[in-house]
């Protein structure tokens, strides 16, 4: 059920949001007696700025509130929730992503948001519908959406013209992506330059090429991978190939140094990548040379989506502080806030445009365009468990160590057992 | 009768001669021994209280605690429930477990290859009459005073594929290097070779003080008897060199198996070659914080006590018979 | 002895102690070039740290990756956070091991055996496995994110115990006799006599201890959630897992992290050397 229909709800929404159906930004309610320290955990450095502007315009409002906030890379970021959620002592406020809200919300560790929408604090009409529903466990609404993010295809204009490629369309192909990379690779191996990188991890690459191929990750019930289908593998061999003519770094070169290292410092052409690199590229080296382009279509368009929200603790010592900001988070202020930094994609209805606005020369416009084919991050209850699988199995694939068909049936194999656990 | 009421001995030490003072008062007054037993007692555990009381706290019943653990079912919060021999039938079926085991154990062994390099390197700085001895001693030991994190972070940039010094060194005599860090079996290699580089300098420290023990008369004869000094290095230096020896395997097996922070730097949580380089203790952490498997990991975690257990046993054991045949 | 063997064997030590000079020298390279390395890298840009061939010396100096280490982890706050760990955890382990050892060495009371053999088999457990219950007590004593929380399971050291121990087993009985003949008591004894007679041991134990806890990784990682109460190791290792951070930032920082155990060690190298050989005669 998830699959298709969130798709159609979520593009209706977006477009809806997008042609300027702005709602009026609830005001957090202005009681000056809440009071206390208030801890915000994050994942993304490059947003730390817009998330303590919005600490500090927060606090000029409720001066008896202090809010830190604090960085956890996102490696090291959900061990960290974890035993703090077993002890207890879990931060007040904090990011969360779809996987990990189902199964935050059942262990009772996250405060609903019901008393906060039954007050008038927050409108879930101002954002999206389809990241409310991410967000909405067994009917009842846990996060508040903070931020979305759609993938594309960063691309150095300077790298191009010098291998003589040309700039990439938005109708161009699988096989036009790879010739291009491919050309480029070839040209100025030279100088150590590959046409094409990207993060190997799902969001970023083999995901959105199973969806471009007409596969799927995961059934719409949850119950059955979709990594045997003969379309999901076709996706799984974009890579492969990539990998195998050259056109790419190889998986080891991916790991020594990082896809944006490559792309940043200017030894790759082309970097599918997400919306939230915005503000990273703009402060690395190339950044003039920079422009973006959707990513190619196989059978069809599609990238994933997904959004970030800002949740409360159950056991918050200061939960009254703490759902005043989370409220104040859901605002429009905070959502312009975080747009002007060109953070990343608020998710409040009416706001994306400024951060489109943020860096002009990029074209930012396209990962909102993306809307209109986007798929939701394939998830089911106990998510973690099966993408561990895929970052432990595919690098095989990748690699060509191993048949990506193989690899792919294995894969689907081991996540079907661990789906079965699930029900 | 002075000397019996002050100085402590054994309670059973009742294989005196049967002369001297004691021979006059063979049946104690039970009274008071066993005050002056209590009040020693008091003073023994006033001594030893504070820090054992807090080892049973922090150490000793968290350890029972964890095995506890190891026959239970964890929620992802907390929240235990009994699971008998589950996460013990789930260990010896779970592969990882075996490779991981395997990585420790090559690990280990490329890091105890340090121990002759240490060895050497001792002898040559002991030499009589060596100048920069001092210097030489500090640069040896750096690495091993140096934060494993940092100088991992080091490793890996030396090690990058791309553009690593050490794959430029090799392309000088021209060998196209790999990408040791992110390739699987050569990962397990570069991490043992820092290993191996972090250890040395605590080695040769301790086995310079051993050699330094060693009467000069030995070397002097040995000479005289007209051997030379690789034969002396042989006949003189290794067998009184050896509980020294011992004592420095024991110790770099008990810490190369215990090898976590080179592990996390050096290769970085998404490495593709984690799967086979990662050691016992990286399965144990990453079941116990990443994948939330608490009882699993406290499995791994006793199945890591009881291989350690093993080998020390081993080794003291090997040590029993090397000094037997000495 | 002739002229000519003479000669020959002096001739003979000359080649030997080249060939010593060649390999120390060579060995000590090898064994520094990292952290020559290091302090390279945290000069150059960027793009000269990933320059094929490499840069083996930048042109310019780029001091301002140092600049932007202290923009990106709060430097000092993460220093002083790592200085005092160390303080408590060397302090605390000080006063209870040394307590513990002269008890485990020098007195003879009821349960002291077994007591010690548990002591020994904590010896070789891995301290991962007791990750988990140690968290639980921290958290309950509300001591998340201080320094006293990190430090405080370190207090207690099997190891720390066993150095002492050995340390006081080898001190002549005639200095307790003595001391007890001029009146003092137990706590007397081992506080004005004995103790003073382990300086070597005791100074390895401040040494292995100031780097156990300096270095520590796993343990402060769990423990500090906040950027200005962690140690100086969580807060490299939070740089480095930002992908975004540049590896020459990223070596400027792991060199400020280990540059204060090492200007120590350089400072105190004799004392180390000793102290640390000595732990190993004694163990």
């Amino acid at each position: 059920m998830r699959g298709k229909y969130a798709v159609a709800i979520l593009a209706s929404a977006l477009l809806v949001g997008l042609a300027g159906c702005s709602g009026s930004g609830s005001e957090p309610a202005a009681d000056g007696d809440i009071s206390g320290d208030l801890t915000y955990a994050i994942w993304d450095q490059n947003q730390q700025p817009a998330m303590e502007k919005m600490a500090d315009d927060f606090m000029a409002e409720h001066p008896d509130v202090k809010v830190t906030v604090e960085v956890t890379p996102f490696t090291q970021y959900w061990t960290k929730l974890q035993t703090q959620g077993s002890a207890k002592t879990l931060p007040d406020v904090f990011w969360m992503n779809g996987p990990n809200a189902k199964i935050y919300a059942p262990s009772g560790l996250i405060e609903p948001i019901t008393s906060l929408v039954d007050d008038g604090q927050i409108d879930p009409a101002n954002y999206p519908e389809s990241l409310d529903e991410l967000y909405t466990i067994d009917g009842v609404q846990y996060g508040v959406p903070k931020d979305f993010d759609t993938i594309g295809v960063w691309y150095n204009t300077d790298l191009l013209q010098k291998a003589g490629v040309p700039e990439p369309t938005a109708d161009w192909t699988w096989d036009d992506f790879k010739a291009a990379a491919q050309t480029v690779s070839d040209k100025l191996s030279g100088d150590g330059v590959y046409g094409v990188v990207a993060e190997l991890t799902g969001q970023q690459s083999y995901y959105d090429s199973i969806f471009q191929a007409g596969g799927y990750v995961i059934s719409d019930d949850m119950k059955t991978s979709g990594y045997d289908d003969p379309k999901t593998i076709e996706g799984l061999q974009l890579w492969t190939d990539l990998i195998a003519s050259g056109a790419s770094p190889s998986v080891q070169q991916l790991s020594d140094t990082t896809p944006n290292q490559w792309f940043t410092s200017g030894k790759a052409a082309f970097y599918q990548a997400g919306s939230w690199m915005a503000s990273e590229i703009a402060e690395s080296p190339i950044a003039a040379d920079v422009k973006t382009v959707q990513m190619p279509a196989e059978e069809k368009s599609a990238t994933v989506i997904h959004g970030v929200a800002n949740v409360v603790a159950a056991d918050s010592q200061n939960k009254a502080a703490a759902q005043a900001f989370q409220a104040y988070l859901g605002s429009k202020e905070a959502a312009l806030t975080l747009a002007e930094l060109g953070a990343a994609i608020p998710a409040f209805n009416g706001t994306q445009q400024t951060w489109v606005d943020s860096e002009p020369g990029f074209g930012l416009q396209m990962f909102l365009d993306a809307t209109s084919y986007a798929v939701p991050d394939p998830e089911s209850y106990n998510t973690t468990a099966w993408r561990d699988l895929e970052y432990e199995l595919l690098p095989q694939a990748f690699s060509g160590e191993r048949p990506v068909k193989e690899v792919a049936d294995e894969l689907a194999e081991r996540m079907n057992a661990l789906l079965a656990e699930e029900q | 009768m002075t000397r019996l009421t002050t100085v402590p001995r054994p309670a059973g030490d009742l294989r005196q001669p049967a002369a001297g003072p004691r021979a006059g008062t063979p049946v104690r007054p039970p009274r008071r021994r066993s005050r002056r037993s209590s009040q020693r007692s008091l003073w023994g555990w006033a001594f030893i209280g504070p820090a054992v009381a807090g080892l049973f706290v922090f150490y000793l019943w968290p350890l029972v605690q964890t095995a506890y653990f190891s026959f239970t079912k964890w929620g992802v919060f907390g929240g235990s429930t009994w699971a008998g021999i589950a996460n013990y039938q789930k260990l010896l079926s779970d592969p990882a477990v075996l490779t991981s085991l395997r990585n420790t154990i090559v690990y280990t062994a490329i890091v105890l290859l340090g121990v002759p390099i240490a060895v050497v390197t001792a002898s040559l700085i002991n030499r009589p009459g060596l100048r920069l001895a001092k210097l030489y001693r500090v640069l040896f030991f750096m690495p091993y005073v140096a934060m494993p994190v940092a100088v991992a972070l080091v490793w890996r940039l030396m090690f990058n594929g791309d553009f690593g010094i050490v794959n430029a060194a090799l392309a000088v005599v021209g060998v196209e290097g790999p990408h040791w860090t992110s390739t699987p079996g050569l990962a397990l290699v570069a991490l043992g070779v820092v290993g191996l580089w972090a250890s040395i300098g605590f080695n040769m420290i301790i086995i310079s003080s051993g050699l330094a023990s060693i009467p000069q008369e030995l070397y002097e004869a040995a000479q005289l008897d007209g051997a030379g000094g690789i034969r002396i290095f042989f006949s003189v230096t290794v067998p009184l060199l050896a509980p020294t020896l011992f004592f420095v395997v024991v110790i770099t097996t008990i810490t190369a198996f215990q090898v976590f922070d080179l592990l996390f730097a050096l290769l970085g949580a998404m490495n593709p070659a984690m799967p086979q380089t990662q050691s016992l203790i990286y399965l144990f952490y990453s079941e116990a914080f990443v994948s939330n498997d608490k009882g699993y990991a406290a499995a791994i975690a006793l199945l890591i006590l009881v291989v350690i257990g093993a080998v020390t046993a081993i080794q003291f054991r090997l040590q029993r018979r090397w000094a037997n045949i000495d | 002895m002739t002229d000519a063997l003479r000669q020959r064997s002096r001739r003979r030590a000359g080649i030997g102690s080249f060939l010593t000079y060649l390999v120390l020298t060579i060995g000590g390279i090898v064994m520094v070039f990292p952290f020559l390395w290091q302090i390279v890298m945290s000069l150059s840009t960027n793009s000269q740290v990933m320059s094929v061939p490499p840069t083996f010396w930048p042109g310019q100096l780029q001091f301002g990756n140092f600049v932007e280490v202290f923009q990106k982890i709060p430097f000092f706050d993460q220093l002083w956070t790592s200085v005092l760990i160390t303080v408590l955890r060397t302090a605390g382990q000080l006063v209870l091991c040394t307590l513990a050892g002269y008890g485990f060495a020098r007195m003879q009371f009821r349960g002291k055996n077994i007591v010690f053999a548990l002591v020994l088999s904590l010896l070789m457990v891995p301290p991962q496995i007791y990750l988990i219950p140690q968290y639980l007590i921290i958290q309950d004593l509300g001591l998340l994110n201080t320094a006293l929380g990190v430090a405080l399971p370190g207090f207690f050291s099997a190891f720390g115990i066993f150095l002492m121990r050995q340390a006081f087993i080898g001190l002549p009985t005639e200095l307790e006799e003595a001391a007890r003949l001029d009146g003092a008591n137990v706590f007397q004894t081992f506080y004005r006599v004995m103790l003073p007679l382990i300086g070597p041991s005791i100074s390895a134990l401040i040494i292995i201890t100031v780097l156990w806890s300096w270095n520590d990784l796993l343990w402060p990682l769990v423990v500090t959630t906040r950027a200005e109460n962690m140690p100086l190791s969580v807060g490299l290792a939070a740089l480095q897992g930002q992908f975004s951070t540049d590896y020459s930032v990223l070596m400027a920082a792991s060199l400020l992290a280990t540059l204060p155990v090492l200007i120590l060690f350089l400072a105190l190298q004799r004392r180390v050397v000793q102290g640390l050989a000595f732990s190993g005669m004694k163990g």
